[in-house]
């Protein structure tokens, strides 16, 4: 069946089967590979992507049920100021060493500080309780999402 | 060999960070290649079966399934790995790259799908029939020793892989003259690497040539390849191994898997390119698995707390198949265990068991539990004399002078400071005003744990040990004609940085901007045959071997400069940041010559050049580290145990260290508090379970939990560095010695706060259940340290 999406800002139309994961529509059919897929469960949030805004774990939906939704990926378009804010930020604190779990991390991120101008250590926590990193043992992500978060109010008071 | 060490000592952030913060990095399965069929593996349900019959008939039958082989199939193409290293005490073992007619534990291979896709792949897998005549199945190491065992390997005739003995001095004698002798037990659970990024591979064989290229997340390009090349009756001209961004490994990416082994046979069969994708089940059930063993020290000690002699009596469970040495993980705790400890009457007895579960392999510190059995046994004393147990490992710890010493376990420890990274530990950790106590809703504790961590192992090592192999690596480093200077090594990266880190090293050696310096890693064609990334070598054998090359380069360039500038010699003459200059007191002052001229001279006017000098500017260096290179550290850390609950909290941790000279800080950092985190990570949570029948019972990340952000304290890092005196730049490595310390501080803290109501644990992981046992059941009470 052919389904009709937004994929970063561009209207798609692919030939999927229903059961057919995002994941693997967005990776194999539509060449965007910056989402990882870690576990196909649901615990890793690896895969996570935006669906009309919101986190979502692309290995979670099937690809037909985003007909005439929009879903962003890392590769995004433009990207959000958030998104440049997090990318500086955890350039600078380190906080990627192998780099698989971070796309995921970073969609996390670039809804939450949007939707959370003022958020704070301990919301940053609990949200990234959803992201499973073996490398960095978070310390570092927990910095970068804080700068992140610190440079963004900085550029809003303005 | 450089005036100064500009680069080298800089936090510079890594220049890999853009491809990865972009989405533009490429792991394997990120790379289209067109044409590529998908494979699946069917895997046995059993914990040991005999396989009777296999139909595929079905799984043909659907359209896009392509072939469907069995190890009968694949046993025509592919030779079996033999591990058979001239080792006393270790039984030679065999494999095929699927099994034939015996699966040995849950998750073993039993049939490959190729397919048009993956989705396909998986449906025809479903529709393979396979007869299975159920065995008894062992999934006890303990039980597997006994003589009326099932046996895992029937060719071996027994489960016993390997016994090590070694013996320095006299222990026993030491033991029956001995005023007291001290028993510790420790019992380390079952863990695996569980990196993000799963294996996975892709192989493509072009007829024409004859030649397979496999891309795959490897450790270890070229001794990979040297794997392959045997076992398919190729020659090393016609295997390309390829490893693009690697989503981690941990020691899980340097094996030569039969599933891959079994892509590579089939892309050649086929002639067509084929590829496969593990998923997250069969990581945890059947890609490697790690760390199960179980220590017994004995320790004669005088009334001051002081050592006399010391054994230890170790059990390890191998798995149901050996891809390395049986005896190579524990022996290396053997090897190290008495570390900074002056312990001249000491032996080990090391059992290695076959097991029907999953086969081991060295996971990220894989002599982890050395420090634990050490420091725990120290615990132990203190405690049985009554003696305050930083005071114990005093009177037991070598006095500086004392170095360099030959420890017991055949090595020769230097270059590290144990007194100064333990002193201060203790002042930042408050430890003079702590005394373990309970406050009615929570038991309080601290635990220290010393740490010498081997990093690197030089060929002598392996001679000595008898594992066999070279320690040595191997660096290429090309002046390009337009000043660009590439450099390579046998190594790659899983997320250790080294394009920034090798780039400063080389930046240094030849006296160029790290911005002049590509990194290109990972691929056995265009890398010098090295050994690869295992261990914590990198910075020692990797950067060393490159640091080396890189003052060659220097060393030519210069020679070249002093003929263009109509010298004879290059005295005075120093390269900076890629410009010749005069080297003056005070500073220096341009000779208007830099590296590109250099380089335009070597490629393309070649006359030009001094008499003698060879046109282009290509150099190979090998570098082999001394035996054993060490770095040591202190860690420590405060406990609270609820009475309620047995939940842990870890309310401060702290490391200092000394790795020897730091190549880029924030890497280093970062890989430090990696590593306690994955330490922390095991002692806490992770526990690979098998029931009786040897079914596996962890096979998904809700049931192997890995540490969140949740469960991971705020880590301090003191640094207290001294470089090592055998080694270029004095560097030492680490990246291993923060799991080693992990799980001994956190044990010892446990054990230190259990200690108020009268228990003890000697098992891990430490999570709440078994905490609250030793609390309210006396689980565990009194088990540790009795009196022999
Ligand atoms: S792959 Fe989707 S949560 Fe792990
Ligand atoms: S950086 Fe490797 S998993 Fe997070």
């Amino acid at each position: 069946m052919i389904i009709s999406l937004t994929v970063n800002g561009e209207v798609r139309d692919v030939a999927v089967e229903p059961h057919y994961l995002l994941s693997d529509v967005l990776r194999d059919r539509l060449d965007l590979t910056a989402t990882h897929v870690g576990c196909e469960q649901g615990i890793c949030g690896a895969c996570t992507v935006l669906v009309d805004g919101q986190p979502a774990r692309a290995c979670l939906l099937f690809a037909v049920q985003m007909e005439g939704h929009a879903v962003t990926t890392l590769e995004g378009g433009a990207p959000s100021v958030e998104l440049r804010a997090l990318r500086a930020a955890f350039h600078t604190h380190h906080a990627q060493q192998c780099g698989f779990c971070t796309p995921g991390i970073l969609m996390t991120f670039a809804a939450y500080l949007r939707d959370h101008p003022d958020c704070d250590e301990a919301g940053v926590r609990a949200v990234l309780g959803g992201n499973l990193c073996r490398c960095t043992g978070y310390g570092p992500i927990v910095r970068a999402i804080m700068a992140a978060s610190a440079a963004l109010r900085e550029v809003a008071d303005v | 060999m450089s005036e100064r060490e500009a680069y080298v000592g800089q936090p510079r952030p890594r220049r890999e960070d853009h491809r990865l913060l972009a989405g533009l990095a490429r792991y394997v399965d990120d790379i289209k290649v067109t044409g590529a069929l998908h494979a699946a593996f069917l895997r046995s349900p059993h914990g040991h079966a005999r396989i009777v019959s296999i139909d595929v008939t079905a799984a043909l039958e659907l359209p896009g399934v392509v072939t469907v082989v069995t190890g009968e199939d694949l046993a025509e193409d592919v030779t079996d790995l033999t591990v058979a290293p001239p080792i006393e005490g270790l039984r030679p073992t065999s494999m095929p790259v699927m099994p034939v007619d015996r699966v040995r534990f849950q998750g073993d291979l039993v049939a490959c799908v190729v397919a048009a896709d993956r989705y396909v792949a998986e449906e025809a897998m479903e529709r393979i029939v396979v007869e299975y005549a159920e065995l008894p199945a062992v999934s006890d190491m303990f039980a597997a020793l006994r003589d009326d065992s099932v046996l895992v390997d029937e060719a071996l005739g027994t489960n016993l892989v390997a016994r090590r003995v070694h013996r320095a001095g006299d222990p026993e004698a030491r033991l029956a003259a001995a005023p007291r002798v001290i028993e510790a037990e420790f019992h380390q659970q079952r863990q695996t690497h569980a990196p993000i990024e799963t294996r996975g591979c892709i192989a493509q064989w072009d007829p024409g040539r004859e030649h397979l290229t496999l891309v795959i997340g490897s450790q270890v390009p070229h001794p990979l390849r040297t794997q392959i090349v045997r076992r398919l009756g190729l020659r090393d001209s016609q295997v390309s191994v390829s490893s693009p961004d690697v989503g981690g490994s941990f020691g899980q990416k340097i094996a030569l898997y039969r599933e891959e082994l079994a892509i590579c046979a089939l892309a050649r069969r086929l002639g067509r390119p084929v590829r496969w994708k593990e998923d997250r089940m069969e990581n945890l059930l059947a890609a490697c698995h790690a760390r199960e063993q179980w220590c017994r020290t004995r320790a004669a000690v005088d009334d001051t707390g002081r050592i006399l002699g010391l054994t230890l009596e170790m059990v390890e469970d191998f798995g149901a198949y050996c891809f390395y040495p049986a005896n190579y993980i524990s022996e290396v705790v053997g090897i190290i265990l008495t570390a900074q400890y002056g312990i001249a009457d000491y032996g080990y007895e090391i059992r290695v068991a076959l097991t029907n579960k999953c086969g081991v392999g060295p996971m990220r510190a894989p002599m982890a539990m050395a420090s634990w059995v050490m420091e725990g046994t120290l615990d132990v004393i203190a405690r049985r004399l009554g003696l305050d147990p930083a005071e114990v490992r005093r009177r037991n710890m070598l006095a500086d002078q004392a170095l360099p010493y030959a420890m017991p376990g055949g090595e020769t420890l230097l270059d590290v400071n144990c007194a100064e990274t333990m002193e201060t530990a203790l002042d930042e950790i408050g430890y003079a005003a702590h005394r373990p106590h309970d406050d009615g809703r929570y038991l309080y504790g601290l635990g220290l744990c010393n740490v010498v961590e081997s990093t690197t192992y030089g060929s002598r090592f392996y001679k000595n040990s008898g594992i066999g192999g070279s320690g040595h690596e191997a660096a290429r480093i090309i002046v390009e004609p337009d000043g660009t200077v590439s450099a390579s090594v046998g190594m790659a990266a899983a997320g250790q940085g080294y394009e920034t880190t090798f780039a400063q090293v080389v930046a240094d050696g030849v006296g160029v901007r790290p911005d002049d310096v590509a990194v290109t890693l990972g691929h056995s064609d265009t890398s010098p045959y090295g050994m690869g990334s295992r261990g914590g070598r990198g910075a020692t054998a990797g950067g060393g071997a490159l640091y080396l090359c890189a003052a060659e380069v220097r060393a030519h360039l210069l020679r070249l400069a002093a003929h263009r500038l109509g010298l004879n010699a290059t005295d005075g003459l120093g390269l900076r940041d890629g410009r010749i200059v005069w080297v003056r007191a005070g500073g220096s002052e341009e000779t208007g010559l830099d590296v590109a001229d250099l380089a335009r001279t070597a490629y393309f006017d070649p006359l030009a050049l001094p008499e003698g000098m060879r046109p282009g500017l290509e150099f190979y260096r090998t570098y082999d580290p001394p035996p054993m290179t060490f770095s040591n550290s202190t860690h420590a850390c405060r406990v609270r145990i609820a009475r309620e609950t047995g939940r842990l909290e870890i309310l401060d941790y702290l490391v200092v260290e000394n790795c020897g000279t730091v190549i880029n800080p924030l890497v280093v950092h970062g890989q430090q508090a990696g590593a306690v985190a994955m330490g922390l990570s095991g002692t806490l949570l992770e526990n690979v379970v098998y029931d009786q029948a040897g079914r596996n019972l962890s096979a998904t990340f809700a049931d192997y939990t890995i540490a969140t952000v949740a469960d991971i304290p705020a880590i301090r890092i003191i640094a207290r560095a001294t470089p090592s005196s055998r080694t270029p730049l004095g560097l030492k490595g680490m990246a291993e010695g923060g799991v080693m310390g992990a799980i001994g501080a956190v044990a010892n803290a446990v054990n230190d706060a259990l200690s108020v109501v009268g228990a003890q644990v000697t098992c891990l992981p430490l999570t709440p259940m078994r905490l609250h046992a030793a609390i309210h059941d006396g689980i565990g009470r009194a088990a540790q340290g009795q009196e022999g």
